[in-house]
């Protein structure tokens, strides 16, 4: 009798000397309860209740003050028809989306394949490339706004001194506002290559050494053995990126206070959504902002999952299923 | 049957007895007012001790004041039910949303009543009509802010000017003279800076509106951006200025080179501020800065100046077919208010009654930060105060100052947009001010039929 056909647990139920069969732990179900019960809270409370609410008050005429008030479609109908804003911000926040999120993963991938160059003192180049992803956002916008001032920021100083007898404006000019961002979102890019570092840590130096002997150039390991193995990373960076710039609201409102961008070059979906809620104090055309902003970023993460199929390889070698 | 007397007269005694008990245990129960207030330090300490008047002339009602609260705080307990009984808000500009959104409930029937106030006699002008539409009122003024034109004695003497401006015509040709540039072209000290954005508490295009007498709203609630021509015409000077003092007559260079000006501005709460160190000449500012321009680094009032600026405060330059007007300023209130939903309406009217019309609270605060008045009895004035900031009152007491018609836009919407078609003006990137104030006026106008 091959093992194949032998009823495991049968086997073990006869001689149970080899393996004793495993006792099930018995954890009373109100302690599991108890356990999970501060995330529980937590997950009704502060994120079922506000979603299940605001999805509701989307539907409405919602001042804050007086009780939301049913108008059905009519938020809706206002966004697509008749609020200039709603378009401004999508079109700034679509610009944003497509442009920062490729330039932040080549940035990444860039720099974690820098760091992974130095044979002595590693840990403290890793630490300085990742330092400022741990400032924090408002901190490093108004540092921004102070060196890319066009009167005196240290930039345009330089700029200036190279011989660049007009350099931009900066944050101050609203084409290049947003240019403007993105160099700063480049300058926290810390999270992301670190995850970057780690996706080009994991390949196998085997099969560098393997390309090596057949005459690979370094773009040719790079393209054909560094880039198909971390595509999961960029797969990763990819989703995770279009769902914050989607959101993106911080940098872009400290920026805007800064400089007073009444162009409304920095005025992303994020921030209409604020102004809508807690400047003009519609709420109920504020949820209904946020609804939509999830149904895009729910289409666009779409797309990227059904695309992966076709780009993303796993670490098997076969192509993810 | 005597018993039965007996008995049925003890009962009734004391159930009557009972009533009496629990009538008087009623009257005697606390009259509680919850105020809560933006002020903090000694602002809160002269805003306690007039409170403490209130209860001391009031026995038996017990005010909690506290501290440090913005209108944002405030609004999302009133939203909750939570709310204080009364709250305050620095400035005019929420006061549309205040009333129309029923915040702060309407005053028109207390304010008429037996305990009520004559406004007229008792507030300056520019106090009584900060109302919204129809003349409804739902704040009480409890200070005035006074926006007035200030200007550096010694740069204009030094160009030859003895006096401040009294036209936009003046004040053009003043700015001329007053403009430098540096060797490379771009400015070195600008005489005037009509510019969105250049300091100014994003105000700017409200006080340009001001000094050509433009109508923010006509009739009830039609937006007038579009229908009052003299917008268009303020707008059209701020171009002609631009390009004439800045740009040689050339408004492309002019904003380009200003851009880089307002860029390299100093620090609005300190020392390096351009009208300290003579970078400006001239400016819209408000009455709050003055201390800091006088002494330097404090927002105290003093006797004397000592600053390094030898400064002049006047009512805003007005275009030449606006002269009636000259003296006049912006001049808006912190204003009072009962919230939605406060239990004690009767003693909350009695505590906002006697704080907006406390002289010794009023006249308190003035000789502490230079904060004039609302009222108009001479006891809430300080006893004595520098002579220096004598224009702030003049400003204040003229009779075409005045803050502009206040609707329910949220968070004062047509302030902000208005700010924003200033800016894009400035900037060379809106060609058409006529169809662009026609589009500013529609979506005002959207947004007030909106919110009521």
């Amino acid at each position: 009798m091959s093992l194949t056909k032998v009823n495991a647990s049968a086997l073990f139920k006869k001689k149970g000397a080899l393996a004793p069969p495993r006792k099930k732990l018995k954890v009373p179900k109100l302690f599991i309860f108890l356990c999970l019960s501060p995330w529980l809270f937590g997950l009704i409370f502060f994120t079922a209740y506000p979603m299940v609410a605001s999805f509701y008050q989307s539907f409405t005429k919602f001042n804050l003050i007086d009780s939301p008030k049913w108008i059905g479609l009519q938020n809706f109908h206002r966004m697509f028809f008749e609020d200039d804003d709603f378009w401004k911000a999508l079109k700034n926040t679509v610009w944003i989306s497509a442009i920062s999120i490729p330039l932040r993963i080549c940035f990444a991938i860039f720099a974690a394949w820098i760091l992974t160059k130095p044979k002595r003192g590693r840990n403290i180049y890793r630490t300085i490339f990742f330092l400022p992803s741990m400032v924090p956002a408002v901190a490093g916008t108004m540092a921004f706004t102070y060196i890319f001032n066009p009167a005196y920021g240290p930039i345009n100083k330089m700029l200036q001194a190279i011989g660049i007898k007009n350099p931009p404006f900066w944050f101050l000019d609203p084409k290049w506002s947003k240019w403007t961002l993105i160099i700063l979102g480049l300058w926290g890019i810390g999270d992301t290559m670190i995850i970057f570092l780690a996706g080009l840590l994991d390949v196998p130096v085997s099969l560098y050494e393997a390309a090596s002997l057949e005459g690979a150039s370094g773009w040719q390991s790079f393209r054909y053995i560094t880039l198909p193995l971390i595509t999961p990373v960029i797969f990763f960076s990819g989703v995770t990126g279009v769902i914050g710039s989607f959101q993106y609201f911080t940098q872009a409102y400290v920026a805007s206070g800064q400089v007073n961008d009444y162009s409304h070059s920095m005025y992303f979906y994020a921030t209409h959504i604020y102004y809508s809620a807690f400047k003009a104090y519609e709420m109920g055309y504020a949820s209904a902002l946020a609804w939509v902003l999830l149904v895009i970023t729910l289409l666009c993460t779409l797309v990227i999952l059904k695309t992966q199929k076709r780009w993303v390889h796993y670490p098997n070698g076969s192509l993810f299923k | 049957m005597k018993k039965r007397l007996f008995a049925s007269l003890a009962v009734a005694a004391l159930v009557g007895s009972s009533l009496v008990a629990a009538t008087s245990a009623a009257q005697a129960a606390p009259r509680t007012v919850v105020v809560w207030s933006p002020y903090q330090t000694g602002n809160l300490e002269l805003w306690n001790a007039a409170l403490k008047r209130i209860e001391v002339a009031n026995p038996g009602l017990k005010i909690t004041s506290v501290g440090s609260i913005d209108m944002a705080k405030s609004l999302a307990a009133i939203n909750a039910g939570t709310g204080p009984d009364l709250s305050v808000s620095n400035g005019n500009g929420n006061l549309g949303w205040f009333c129309g959104s029923g915040a702060w409930q309407k005053l028109n029937t207390l304010i008429a009543g037996a305990n009520g106030i004559d406004m007229k006699s008792t507030f300056n002008a520019a106090s009584v009509a900060s109302s919204i539409s129809n003349n409804v009122r739902c704040g009480l003024p409890l200070y005035s802010e006074v926006f007035a034109f200030y200007f550096n004695k010694d740069l204009l003497a030094k160009a030859g000017f003895t006096t401040p401006p009294k036209t936009t015509t003046e004040l053009l040709n003043y700015s001329l003279k007053l403009t430098t540039f540096n060797t490379d072209g771009s400015i070195k000290t600008a005489g005037f800076v009509p510019w969105a954005g250049y300091y100014g508490f994003d105000m700017d295009s409200m006080w340009l509106g001001q000094m050509f007498g433009a109508k923010w709203y006509a009739g009830d609630r039609s937006s007038a951006f579009a229908s009052d021509p003299k917008w268009a015409a303020a707008f059209n000077w701020q171009h002609d200025f631009i390009a004439k003092v800045f740009g040689g007559g050339n408004f492309e260079k002019g904003s380009k080179l200003l851009l880089t000006f307002v860029a390299g501005r100093g620090d609005e709460w300190g020392t390096s501020h351009d009208f300290m160190t003579g970078r400006v000449a001239m400016k819209w500012d408000a009455n709050w800065m003055a201390p800091l321009y006088c002494t330097g680094d404090d927002w105290a009032m003093a006797e004397k100046c000592t600053a390094k600026v030898n400064f002049g405060i006047a009512g805003f330059p007005v275009a030449p077919n606006n002269l009636a007007a000259y003296g006049s300023g912006v001049v808006g209130q912190g204003q009072i208010g009962i919230s939605k939903g406060s239990k004690n309406v009767k003693d909350a009217w009695i505590v906002m009654k006697a704080l907006a019309t406390d002289t010794k609270l009023a006249a308190a605060w003035d000789s502490a930060n230079g904060s004039p008045s609302s009222l108009l009895a001479k006891a809430a004035r300080p006893a004595s105060y520098p002579t220096w900031y004598q224009p702030i009152y003049d400003v204040l007491t003229n009779p075409n100052s005045a803050y502009h018609t206040v609707k329910n836009t949220g968070e004062h919407l047509e302030e902000s947009l208005l700010q924003n078609l200033m800016a894009s003006w400035q900037a060379g990137d809106t060609s058409n001010i006529k169809t662009a104030l026609s589009d500013l006026a529609n979506k005002v106008n959207q947004i007030v039929a909106r919110n009521n």
